[in-house]
């Protein structure tokens, strides 16, 4: 097992969102490319501040789509053409109008569960460990406190000079961010 | 409220103008062929003159549609196209005169069988019917109820859309009145109504060409093709107008990737009520329904139904998901102008097969429709040259002007 950094990253708290988008993008441009943002609401432009581009929740759901779309179709198939044919007004027991609506629904309901499983496991949720919470000022994140963090395992990091870069931006506070 | 900071000038540009005129001109040359038309060929021209009306009017009445949303909803993707819309809207009034013509057949007892003596209708199906149920032609269906609906529905539309310009213009110039709540007291019963008088004017202008065939969803089908045209309009104009100031300062990736959905929520709203028209009357399998579908696919009628599944449906929905693409103003642009052609054949393939036993497109099905669209096109960028290209000091305003970058909630 790789011997694990004692310290996870050095974190700013930073007052309002505009200040923790502006230091996200500078940060970020400055050559720090493992890094994260927090606050207690969604924020326009945040991701792409972080340089956060490629998101595969889409593919997961197009994925989950395609498949439930499948099963929806094949079931009704095999439901009614193959395993109780039944004569409904005279049309053949494999008749794919008739099939649609479900098929369609199907579509639906698997796309949606996997839009939320997908959105879940792509996070690393659930999640019972986390290393921001070792600081204890992290708690206002959920409430008026918005964060930036530079992890350790950038290949830029530098214990001094991240402190130093982080405080020439005006926050609030810099902490250490134990693992 | 304070007043937004205006970092530049409104107007429309120039080009408006030169479109608009250039339309004049198309529209005079294809008019002089279709008055050509109107009097060598009167049957098809007439059955072209509808089609292209009802194309026409869709982008009025759709724009005014989508006017009313977003004045209940709000959000900057309105605010952009807003004056778009408006000049759509507001060709109603020239489309009042562009339904003399309509008038003149039924007058003139042409196209439509229930104007018809009984002997003189061609389809052997709704002459029975129309034999059997005599009261339908006296009770609805004749040419006093048909000319009073239609001022009915021309009244409600032009009243609406006169109130919603209104109280817009009101809001070009400083100082101007907050009218939020008088557009929602106008949109809301707007929208209801437009629903109503939509289905009603599709029944007596469309679906009365065969009074045998009854659909309830049938007005709706035709709503949902006139929004679909009015949103994927709204995208070529904003596109033309992207190459110029004030509309490249405004229009922001975000408002055209909310074009792009409501591109996208449209046609499979329209999918929906067509696929459910279909599913509906496949289901019942009976005579005097499945007529409507036996005459569009039979004969050559099925390749443009195919076309309408596979090229209005499959291709725009697949394409559609593609986030990029609707964040592309110059890529959303081409399959915008091709969601036009779509609806175009849609209302041909509605149109045509009730006089047409097998495939076959007229010279006025197409010169008609053109000349319409010259005159419509040229009284749409006069009414957009008219007004600035953003009611300035509405306070929604701001949200193109100033769009919001950083605030929470989204």
């Amino acid at each position: 097992m790789a011997k694990r950094d004692p310290i996870y990253g050095i974190m700013a708290e930073f007052d309002s969102a505009q200040a923790l988008v502006d230091a996200a993008h500078k940060t970020h441009e400055a050559g720090y490319k493992k890094i994260d943002a927090y606050s207690p609401f969604p924020i326009d432009g945040l991701a792409e501040a972080i340089g956060f581009h490629h998101d595969e929740v889409p593919l997961v759901i197009l994925i989950g789509g395609i498949i439930g779309g499948c099963t929806g179709y094949l079931m009704q198939w095999w439901m009614s053409a193959v395993d109780y044919p039944l004569n409904i007004g005279g049309k053949p027991p494999h008749s794919w109008p008739a099939f649609i609506v479900i098929t369609f629904e199907m579509t639906i309901l698997f796309a949606g569960i996997s839009a939320v499983l997908g959105m879940l496991a792509l996070n690393g949720l659930p999640m019972p460990y986390h290393p921001v919470f070792n600081v204890p000022r992290f708690s206002s994140a959920s409430k008026d406190r918005f964060f930036l963090i530079v992890f350790s395992s950038d290949k830029k990091y530098d214990p001094v000079a991240v402190r130093n870069f982080l405080g020439a931006m005006n926050p609030r506070s810099v902490s250490e961010v134990p693992s | 409220m304070s007043a937004p900071a205006i970092k530049f000038d409104l107007t429309a540009p120039p080009v408006v103008k030169t479109i608009g005129q250039r339309s004049l001109i198309v529209g005079v040359v294809f008019g002089i062929i279709a008055l050509v038309l109107a009097f060598t060929r009167p049957d098809e021209f007439y059955r072209g003159y509808l089609l292209g009306f009802m194309c026409w009017l869709g982008l009025a009445l759709g724009s005014m549609a989508i006017l009313m949303i977003r004045h209940l909803t709000g959000g900057g993707w309105g605010m952009v196209i807003r004056r778009i819309l408006g000049a759509a809207m507001r060709t109603l009034p020239l489309l009042v005169v562009l339904f003399i013509p309509i008038v003149i057949a039924v007058l003139e007892h042409r196209i439509y069988p229930w104007l018809m003596p009984l002997d003189a209708i061609q389809d052997p199906h709704i002459r029975e019917h129309l034999e059997k149920h005599g009261f339908i032609k006296d009770a609805y269906l004749n040419p006093s109820g048909f000319i009073i609906r239609a001022v009915l529905y021309f009244f409600i539309w032009n009243l609406s859309s006169f109130l919603l310009s209104h109280w817009s213009r009101q809001t070009d110039a400083a100082g101007a009145p907050d009218n939020t709540q008088k557009f929602k007291a106008v949109a809301g019963p707007g929208l209801i109504l437009y629903g109503f008088t939509i289905s009603f004017a599709a029944i007596d202008w469309v679906m009365s060409l065969d009074p045998s065939w009854i659909s309830t969803i049938f007005g709706l089908i035709i709503l949902i093709g006139e929004v679909l045209a009015a949103m994927c309009f709204a995208v070529v104009v904003e596109r033309i107008l992207f190459d110029y100031k004030p509309m490249s300062e405004m229009l922001k990736p975000d408002f055209v990737h909310d074009h792009g959905k409501w591109m996208l929520t449209f046609t499979m709203v329209w999918a929906y009520f067509s696929f459910s028209q279909w599913l509906i009357i496949w289901a019942g399998n009976l005579p005097n329904e499945i007529s409507f579908y036996l005459k569009r696919i039979e004969n050559g009628w099925g390749t443009i139904a195919l076309t309408l599944a596979l090229f209005g449906f499959c291709v725009p929905f697949a394409i559609l998901l593609s986030r990029p693409f609707k964040r592309d103003i110059r890529k959303l642009v081409w399959l915008a102008i091709w969601i036009i052609v779509i609806r175009y054949l849609d209302l041909f393939w509605i149109i045509e097969p009730n006089f047409s036993k097998s495939l076959s497109i007229t010279v006025a099905d197409i010169v008609v429709p053109i000349a319409i669209g010259g005159f419509w096109l040229w009284f749409f960028f006069r009414n957009l040259a008219a007004l600035p290209l953003l009611p300035a000091y509405d306070p929604s305003a701001i949200e193109v002007i100033e769009p919001p970058h950083h605030h929470g909630g989204t």
